[in-house]
């Protein structure tokens, strides 16, 4: 495995994706690297005189001044450099910051390789619950070459399982199934698998499903979904008791219209494989 | 005056006839259910236990060891039987007031069912309504109105985005809010080209700025208020889903308990408070707080299922806390914490509709239970606190309990002198406790007493799971038990003693291998137990015998008798013989008590003094003055003469030193007089003439040695089988005696002599030659008063 990228931006939310990625790469023995992206369109947008700003939850008006802006980036940009330091070493690792300015989706691009891990919290306001997807992590579900933990922050619950949802796509569910497995080397949960509506699996294929998970035949379960809606698909896995969905991107569940807001939905940590 | 006879061996003892006892053994009796010869004290409970009016609670009083408490709790345990069954009590929560635990009454044993129908219905609760929270219909509606609520949240800002996004205008999300800027093709158009831009374009994009500036704004102020309607929605789903829930088990409960106003006003507050606390059941992992479900259990406080007519409780700790309850705390790191399961009721509330018999010394020595005993039937109404916080000494929040009404019979059992002192003392004693009941120390013994009493001892035998008695050895306890009351007449009532020596005799019939209980078992129980305490008696007698004490038993000696005192040690009393000299000499008519002087003598004692002296004066000196100046001791006595026992000796052996007449040594005399010279009654007649004799025995052979007692006291006379023994052989003589020239004449030899109506005594008589002294003595004291005044008138003269 590579290193494990983490997209820090001063929010709550993305220090606890930090924290999540650092146990991940003190586990897997994989370097941190911290990615603080300066907005391009952020940054251009307060070089207008007339831009104004709105808190988001004040609804308060203030000015937008370029050079107040500079100072928060820097501000926020240093912390998050402390922030990385410090989280990384409670779990004793390496770690880099790479600061970069431009498109986020497209700095992260660049930085990603094909063994790396990409680690993102939920951004902005779509960090609330029920809140649909922010367009930086919709583009890089979409475009990552690599796995992508979208990191939520739930209660452990300690009769958890790890869910999978496997589809009829080989090469996709075998991503999945070592994105699941790895979930479950660190968790040692119980693994739901689970299968689109009315598809089977063969016996044997369920063995070496198995095989690759590392469990035992008494935690593992399958299940077919009675249908692939948003509501359903949440209410079973809140049955299920899941604390991590391992989904494929070629999944007939994120191809389908109502993907992102299932996203939405799931209040639990899911990592989508290419 | 004729010499009185000495008594016979039957007139100092009363046996016990064994053809009076119709029976072979104990067992051929039936038992006794009232004790005998207790009237008094079974009219005064039947009384006070019925009396239905205020302030008639009881205080039994008698001596320690009487048997009262066994009689108490027996006879109100009787009456109780025929009683009503008192209601239960119990405390439950109050969702009002939450310090202030309600107080819920319930006929005798439903708080039983009550508790357990609660128990059951926070069982049912844990379980049931996240069940009902797990449930699709509530999944589902949480569901859509969550997406409801995201929807209202974000749909204004989506609103927002698609508009600036269709006007080209990106909407930014900044660290701390948003913000607008014109785009092109999702990048936001570099500052330095929109300057290039013409004016009609800056103005058409910044007044569509400023106008999405103003609907952002308008759109984030009314989330918070939208998110708290959606707050209440769930709230108002959350309150139906238990509502829902609870219908079924409370409805049931509410239908049983209909009978009992305060139990459904309860469940009804029991189901207010699960719907307002609706959301704390929910988690379904860990089930609702314990602290939750732990306010709707119910602490039964008083659990009278299993009683049987009215409690009768006895409380051999009577503190605060055992009588009025207490309210208990629990430890948790540290800290402590307490709640209304924590009350604990105490015997008040067990006692409730029913007795409560207490120890009266015991709680007069228990810090503020008597007073909290007054404070309850003042009241009429338990009020649980403890008493740093009756004291004021701490301010913590606390349970304060919803006082409890009382109705309850309060017996106290304690000695006459606490029953006298509270009386005297305690102003509210005669107001809470008007019924008293009256021991009785001894029993008549006549022909009819005889059956009961042996039935008594029969009873008491089978009690004590000991061997069945003889009919000898109940006649010999008989003879004890009138020993033991010091009376021919009278049977003693104390039930420690006789239970004791029972179950001592027991204990000898056990060791001798008999299988009844004998007469000589009785018999060795009454000499072990006085062996057992003789060793002071026997350092005494010792002494006596050695000399050191110095107590002759034969001659003659003037200004010296023998008294007879009584030591009490512990349980048991002995009596021994006192040295008591007389001095006389011409002097200004008094009487000196070296007792007194030396504050050893204590006033009854000093009272016998000055009636002797003035005894004295009226018979001797006539109209004359009396010239005496005489002292009274008790030799080798070093600690403290008290009463007027000995007035009769003394005045004997200073009428001796005054005539210098020599009295026999060899009678002991005890005996009151008063002024006339009457000789009356005394105290432990028994153990001072088995005293004298010991002593008698000790120094030589018994030979006609005696003693001198008041003629009232013959019928007290209960004697040792040694002494009687003594008496029928003419060895030892006991002289019963009425007037002071009767103690003269026996114990001189000399006739007392009655004065003639002149008022002279005759010649020779004993009276005649103390007059005579007496009349010397103040001749001697004129002639030195004359000397003195020719002195004092020469003395004058001189000096002038």
């Amino acid at each position: 495995m590579g290193r494990v990228l983490v997209l820090l931006d001063g929010s709550r939310m993305s220090y606890a994706a930090l924290n999540a990625a650092a146990e991940i790469a003190a586990r897997t023995g994989a370097e941190v690297l911290g990615v603080f992206v300066e907005e391009l369109n952020l940054l251009r947008s307060a070089g207008y005189g007339f831009a104004r700003e709105v808190g988001s939850s004040s609804g308060i008006s203030r000015p937008f001044d370029p050079v107040e802006l500079e100072q928060r980036l820097e501000r926020l940009a240093g912390q998050a450099r402390r922030t990385l330091a410090g989280v990384v070493a409670n779990y004793g690792g390496r770690h880099t910051l790479s600061i970069a300015r431009g498109s986020v989706v497209d700095e992260v691009l660049a930085l990603v390789g094909p063994q790396d891990l990409l680690v993102l919290g939920r951004v902005g306001w779509s960090s609330a619950p029920g809140a649909r997807l922010g367009s930086t992590a919709r583009g890089l579900l979409r475009r990552s070459p690599t796995s992508v933990l979208l990191w939520c922050e739930r209660q452990v619950s300690p009769q958890g399982r790890v869910v999978v949802f496997l589809n009829d796509h080989d090469d996709a569910n075998r991503r999945a199934i070592m994105a699941a497995a790895q979930a479950v080397r660190h968790s040692l949960q119980p693994v739901t698998v689970l299968l689109g509506e009315g598809a089977d699996i063969p016996s044997d294929r369920l063995e070496l499903i198995k095989r690759d998970l590392g469990v035992a035949e008494s935690d593992m379960r399958v299940r077919t979904l009675p249908a692939t809606d948003p509501v359903t698909i949440s209410q079973i896995l809140r049955q299920e008791r899941a604390t991590q969905l391992v989904v494929s991107r070629e999944c007939a569940l994120l191809r389908q219209p109502g993907a992102e807001q299932l996203l939405a939905l799931l209040n639990l940590p899911v990592t989508v494989t290419p | 005056m004729p010499l009185p006879a000495p008594l016979t061996e039957e007139q100092v003892y009363h046996g016990c006839p064994t053809e009076k006892l119709d029976f072979i053994t104990t067992d051929d009796l039936e038992d006794l259910e009232r004790p005998c010869g207790q009237d008094r004290v079974l009219r005064a409970l039947e009384f006070g236990a019925s009396m239905q009016a205020g302030g008639f609670n009881l205080f039994v009083l008698g001596p320690s060891g009487a048997g009262k408490h066994e009689l108490v709790e027996r006879f109100l345990s009787q009456h109780a039987a025929r009683q009503p069954v008192p209601p239960d009590w119990c405390h439950v929560f109050n969702f009002q007031f939450s310090d202030r635990p309600e107080a819920i009454r319930l006929p005798a044993g439903e708080g039983r069912q009550f508790k357990k129908g609660m128990s059951d219905l926070a069982e049912e609760l844990r379980t049931a309504i996240p069940a009902a929270f797990e449930s699709e219909e509530y999944q589902a509606r949480l569901q859509e109105l969550q997406e409801e609520m995201a929807k209202r949240q974000h749909q204004g800002l989506f609103e927002i985005q698609e508009e600036a996004n269709r006007n080209n205008i990106a909407m930014i999300t900044t660290p701390a809010g948003f913000t607008f800027a014109p785009m092109r093709k999702g990048e936001v158009i570099d500052p330095e080209e929109y300057k290039t831009f013409s004016d009609e374009e800056k103005q058409l994009i910044e007044s569509k700025v400023e106008e999405l500036q103003k609907k952002l704004q308008q759109t984030i102020q009314q989330i918070p208020r939208m998110r708290k309607e959606v707050r209440e929605r769930v709230h108002a789903l959350n309150e139906e889903m238990v509502q829902l829930t609870l219908g079924g088990p409370i409805g049931e409960l509410r239908e049983k308990w209909l009978h009992l106003p305060d139990v459904v006003a309860y469940l009804d507050a029991v189901r207010e408070d699960v719907v307002e606390h609706a959301e704390a059941f929910q988690d379904s992992d860990n089930g609702p707080p314990a602290g939750l479900l732990a306010r709707y259990k119910v602490n039964l406080l008083v659990d009278n299922a299993d009683t049987v007519g009215a409690p009768v409780i006895y409380e051999d700790l009577p503190n605060h806390q055992h009588l009025t309850g207490q309210i208990e705390h629990r430890a948790h790191q540290g800290n402590l914490y307490t709640d209304f399961t924590l009350i604990r009721g105490g015997s008040m509330h067990r006692a409730n509709g029913g007795y409560l018999i207490i120890d009266a010394r015991r709680v007069l020595t228990q810090p503020m239970a008597w007073e909290s005993i007054k404070r309850i039937l003042f009241s009429g109404e338990i009020r649980i606190e403890s008493l740093e916080r009756i004291y004021g000494l701490v301010s913590t929040v606390s349970q304060q309990p919803e006082p409890i009404p009382v109705s309850v019979k309060v017996v106290l059992l304690g000695d006459r002198m606490l029953y006298y002192l509270l009386s005297h003392y305690d102003p509210d004693f005669l107001d809470l406790f008007k019924v008293e009941a009256d021991f009785e120390d001894d029993l008549a013994r006549d022909d009819d007493s005889y059956e009961l009493y042996s039935r008594m001892i029969a009873t008491m035998a089978r009690a004590l799971e000991m061997r069945a008695l003889e009919r000898d050895a109940v006649a010999r306890l008989i003879e004890h038990a009138s020993r033991l009351a010091a009376d021919q007449r009278k049977l003693t009532a104390h039930d420690r003693v006789l239970r004791d020596i029972l179950s001592e005799a027991d204990h000898w019939a056990g060791q001798s291998g008999a299988d009844t209980v004998e007469a000589c078992h009785i018999q060795q129980a009454i000499d072990e137990r006085e062996y057992r305490a003789s060793r002071v008696r026997e350092r005494s007698r010792e002494q006596i015998s050695r000399g050191i004490v110095m107590i002759a038993t034969e001659g003659e000696e003037v200004a010296q008798v023998n008294g007879l005192s009584v030591l009490r040690l512990g349980a048991s009393m002995f009596g021994q013989p006192t040295r008591i000299t007389a001095t006389a000499r011409p002097g200004k008519g008094q009487v000196v008590d070296i007792e007194r002087e030396a504050k050893l003598g204590g006033p009854i004692h000093s009272k016998a003094v000055m009636i002797l002296s003035r005894f004295l004066a009226s018979r001797y000196a006539g109209e004359g003055d009396l010239s005496l100046s005489a002292s009274l001791a008790f030799e080798q006595s070093y600690g403290g003469v008290e009463g007027d026992s000995a007035s009769v000796a003394e005045t004997c052996v200073l009428l001796s030193a005054i005539s210098r007449v020599p009295l026999k040594q060899s009678f002991a005399v005890t005996g009151s007089m008063n002024q006339q010279g009457e000789i009356q009654a005394v105290g432990g007649v028994n153990e001072k003439i088995e005293g004298f004799f010991d002593v008698c025995r000790e120094a030589g052979e018994i030979r006609g040695q005696g003693v001198l007692l008041p003629a009232s006291n013959v019928e007290h006379l209960m004697l040792k089988a040694d002494v009687r023994q003594a008496i029928a052989e003419g060895r030892f003589r006991i002289y019963p005696v009425s007037d002071i020239n009767q103690a003269i004449e026996l114990l001189t030899g000399m006739e007392a002599g009655d004065p003639d109506s002149s008022g002279q005594f005759p010649e020779n008589s004993f009276n005649r030659r103390v007059a005579d002294r007496l009349a010397k003595f103040a001749e001697v004291s004129k002639k030195r008063d004359d000397d003195g005044d020719v002195n004092s008138k020469n003395g004058g003269r001189n000096s002038d």
